[in-house]
């Protein structure tokens, strides 16, 4: 095993003792090595010692040559147990006498060198030489060789004692250090456990006991201060669990509860939309069952009318005209009341096409003199110079502007109703201002204006009569052609209605995909031949195509029929009309059919396709590359102007594509028009021309 | 005299009615349910029929359809009088085979021109 992973304890244990015994061991053997040293110098001391005394004794013998006598002397050192060998060496360095204590080998002639130090060691022994003198007269040398016995024994027994020392001293490290590491190893340890309780157990209230007040203490210290830290934020978590839990369920609560709301709301939706459409239907209903007398009241008093005339009976005449007007104001409120209740209904559909614009104004300024004449108002019409045509839904925008103009009328006295008509070509808006110089309406006044059954005042409806549905009315069809009205006016000083229709009006589902009218001959092909006013009619129906040649003729144009879809195109190829007139319901081939041909027919595809069907299917038609759709029962004047615009379009030469010869010549003269009043007095309510 | 059938089963504009285009000249036949116009729509092959389209017995959409499916009535041109002037109806008269059609209540100039130019394209045709 590692040093590095064993336990903390045993480190701390191991450290310790190596520490102390190695410090023991170092210090014991210096000792022990100074001892040797010391001892080894005072044996080399003693040795010489005796070689002295021994030289001394033995002077004699060498002066007499006496070699018995010197051995006596040297066989002396019996006594002395490490002393091996001794030898007396003459002057001339030859052995002269000898003791050798167990036939020790010594040297037979005198070691050179070994005068001047006098000792050496030499092959494990401690050898002294001295001279042997006698009153200054040098005799020879005295060589004494010692194995150094004591100084072994001595060496050995201490490495022994010293064997023995550092083992207990080793053992006695060995137990105080075990008992000692506690102090560190224990609180690590401990703090070791607590934070495997804490992992283990996820349990943050475990605190570490701190025994003392060292680094490790501050351990301790800095981990409990972290565990109360996750102790408290755990908490804060596990409460903003709770609360989470709280709030979901909560929300799941509020979750179910909006759906049951919701499905309350979805059966009163359609417990009220039951409703509307009950209310729609007995108003539907109700109006024409208060229509039927109606026609009798209307019809009778016109017969008697014009039965009095005729026969001369003028005194009556004047009450059967007031029961006239009446019922047609009577009617006029009931056709009210019915347009209200189709347009929320959702029933009130916008038939498009399109039209000229100053006829209407004309045919609205006529229609309105009588109304003007009867509170001695003054009508002024402006049109402006760039309004043409538009595409809307032409009954619809009559009955805006004959509203408009026959308040104006009717809250003005002695003063002007104008109306003036500008079209906006960047925004594609037409504008209609109608002017007044009457009694004005309240700024209080005018926030109900559109909403239904709210007249400005309850004593207006006393005074001037209505049933507050006309304005309503006009801004629902104003809406549902995606135009603006707004409302400008003071008490007392008249007011400004202003109607602001897009030129091309489109239904919600039509997709904006007009296809452009043919410009001049440059845009058909090369060669073909165009005969310039001729209009084929496509119609199953021989009334119909009567109807038409018998007007389209009337107007200048060469009429050509088909009775059906073959026959049309077969014409089409032959004679390249300039406007074709196309039927949609038609036995065998109809004339969506005969319109995909035409379309498809390059030499044909320029010539511009008059839809003229009772299928009320506008878009299919346009989509399908129509120019223009009329909805039967034609209205002949539409049809005319169409025409007229289409061959206006193809004359190159011609440098006012937008008016017609026919009417531009009467445009003229209306351009700036007015009209006087005139004695005439008809309710202007009766005028209006609808077509449902 | 161009003869005008006139079908209606209101006595009151019945009578208003017959009276008027009496007085315009024209001969009137009456009919007051959808099958008696019917009938007499065959048998006195009038040149003219002005339909109301709410009758009892047989509605006038059934009884222009038997008629426009008839030979010797299907030339016959029929204007037919709607009360409700829903888009609907209008469509609805187109459909059943109605040469027009023209809303009550009646008025009577828009009504005689109409019937003026029938006559006028029959003559012509």
């Amino acid at each position: 095993m590692n040093f590095h992973d064993l336990s903390i304890k045993r480190k701390l244990t191991l450290i310790t003792m190596l520490t102390s015994s190695a410090a023991l061991v170092l210090s014991s053997l210096s000792f022990l090595i100074y001892d040797l040293v010391a001892f080894r110098h005072l044996l080399i001391q003693d040795l010489r010692t005796q070689a002295e005394i021994i030289g001394y004794n033995s002077a004699g013998a060498m002066e007499f040559k006496d070699v018995p006598a010197a051995t006596a002397t040297l066989t002396a050192l019996t006594a002395k147990e490490d002393i091996v060998a001794a030898v007396l060496y003459g002057v001339d360095g030859k052995e002269f006498a000898h003791y050798s204590r167990a036939n020790d080998i010594f040297p037979k002639v005198l070691p050179p060198l070994s005068q001047e130090q006098g000792y050496r060691f030499y092959g494990g022994y401690l050898q002294v030489f001295h001279d042997v003198t006698l009153n200054g007269e040098h005799l020879g040398t005295l060589f004494l060789q010692s194995d150094m016995r004591q100084w072994s024994v001595r060496a050995k027994r201490y490495g022994g004692i010293l064997c023995i020392f550092v083992l207990i001293s080793g053992s006695f490290a060995l137990f105080v250090s075990s008992k000692l590491q506690r102090l560190i190893s224990r609180p690590i340890l401990h703090l070791e456990d607590s934070m495997r309780e804490v992992s283990a157990n996820k349990n943050y209230s475990v605190r570490a006991t701190k025994s003392y007040g060292d680094e490790i203490g501050r351990l301790i210290d800095g981990f409990n201060t972290m565990l109360s830290e996750i102790q408290h934020r755990d908490g804060a978590l596990r409460s903003a669990n709770d609360e989470l839990k709280t709030r979901t369920l909560e929300l799941e609560k509020e979750i179910l509860h909006r759906r049951q709301t919701q499905e309350e709301l979805l059966t009163a939706k359609h417990t009220a939309e039951e409703a509307s459409r009950a209310k729609s239907t007995f108003l539907a209903n109700m109006s024409h069952e208060l229509r039927t007398p109606l026609n009798a009241i209307i019809g009778y008093s016109e017969m008697l009318d014009e039965e009095a005339r005729e026969s001369g009976r003028s005194e009556n005449v004047e009450d059967l005209r007031k029961i006239q007007s009446a019922g047609k104001h009577l009617l006029s409120l009931i056709n009210d009341v019915l347009d209200l209740s189709k347009i929320e209904a959702g029933k009130m559909g916008l038939h498009l096409e399109d039209f000229d614009v100053l006829p209407l104004i004309d045919e609205i300024a006529t229609t309105l003199q009588p109304a003007a004449a009867k509170n001695s108002n003054e009508i002024k019409i402006r049109v402006s110079e760039n309004v043409a045509t538009m595409r809307a839904d032409i009954t619809k925008v009559r009955q805006i502007l004959f509203n408009l103009m026959s308040n104006a009328c009717k809250f003005t006295d002695h003063g002007t109703i104008a109306l003036d008509v500008d079209q906006n070509d960047r925004d594609g808006n037409i504008q209609f201002r109608v002017s007044d110089t009457g009694i004005g309406i309240s700024e209080k006044q005018q926030q109900n204006l559109f909403f239904e059954f709210s007249q400005a005042d309850a004593s207006i409806a006393r005074k001037y009569g209505g049933t507050g549905l006309g304005l309503a009315i006009t801004h629902r069809f104003v809406q549902l052609m995606r135009g603006h009205i707004s409302v400008q006016s003071e008490t007392g000083k008249g007011s400004i209605f202003t109607v602001k229709l897009p030129t091309q009006v489109v239904l919600d589902s039509t997709k904006l995909v007009r296809p452009a009218l043919a410009n001049d001959g440059e845009t058909s092909p090369a060669g073909s031949k165009i005969y310039q006013d001729t209009v084929l009619v496509i119609d199953d129906d021989a009334s119909v195509r009567d109807l038409m040649s018998r007007f389209l003729s009337k107007s200048g144009f060469r009429v050509l029929v088909a009775s059906n879809g073959e026959e049309g195109l077969r014409l089409a190829k032959q004679e390249k009309p300039l406007v074709i007139t196309l039927d949609v319901v038609m036995p065998d081939f109809d004339g969506w059919s005969v319109l995909k041909k035409l379309k498809s027919d390059p030499t044909l595809a320029e010539i511009p396709v008059i839809i003229v069907t009772i299928v009320d299917n506008e878009p299919m038609g346009l989509d399908l590359g129509a120019a223009s759709y009329l909805v039967k029962p034609v209205d002949r004047d539409r049809l005319a102007v169409l025409v007229e615009k289409y061959r206006m379009a193809r004359s190159p030469s011609d440098d006012r594509p937008h008016s017609t010869p026919s009417l531009s010549g009467a445009r003229k003269s209306k351009r700036q028009t007015e009209l006087k009043s005139t004695g005439d007095v008809h309710h202007a309510d009766d005028l209006v021309g609808r077509r449902q | 005299m161009p003869t005008i059938l006139l079908v209606e089963d209101n006595e009151m504009n019945r009578d208003m009615l017959s009276r008027r285009l009496q007085r315009k000249g024209y001969t009137v036949i009456a009919a007051h349910d959808g099958e008696q116009g019917h009938l007499l729509a065959c048998s006195k092959s009038p040149d003219l029929i002005l339909m109301d389209i709410s009758l009892p017995m047989m509605n006038g959409w059934e009884v222009t359809r038997l008629l426009k499916s008839n030979a010797s009535t299907k030339h016959i041109p029929i204007i037919a009088l709607t009360a409700h002037a829903m888009v609907t109806d209008r469509e609805k008269a187109f459909e059943a085979g109605c040469d027009d059609y023209d809303t009550k209540p009646i008025e009577f100039t828009r009504l005689s021109e109409k019937i003026e130019n029938f006559l006028l394209a029959k003559k012509l045709s």
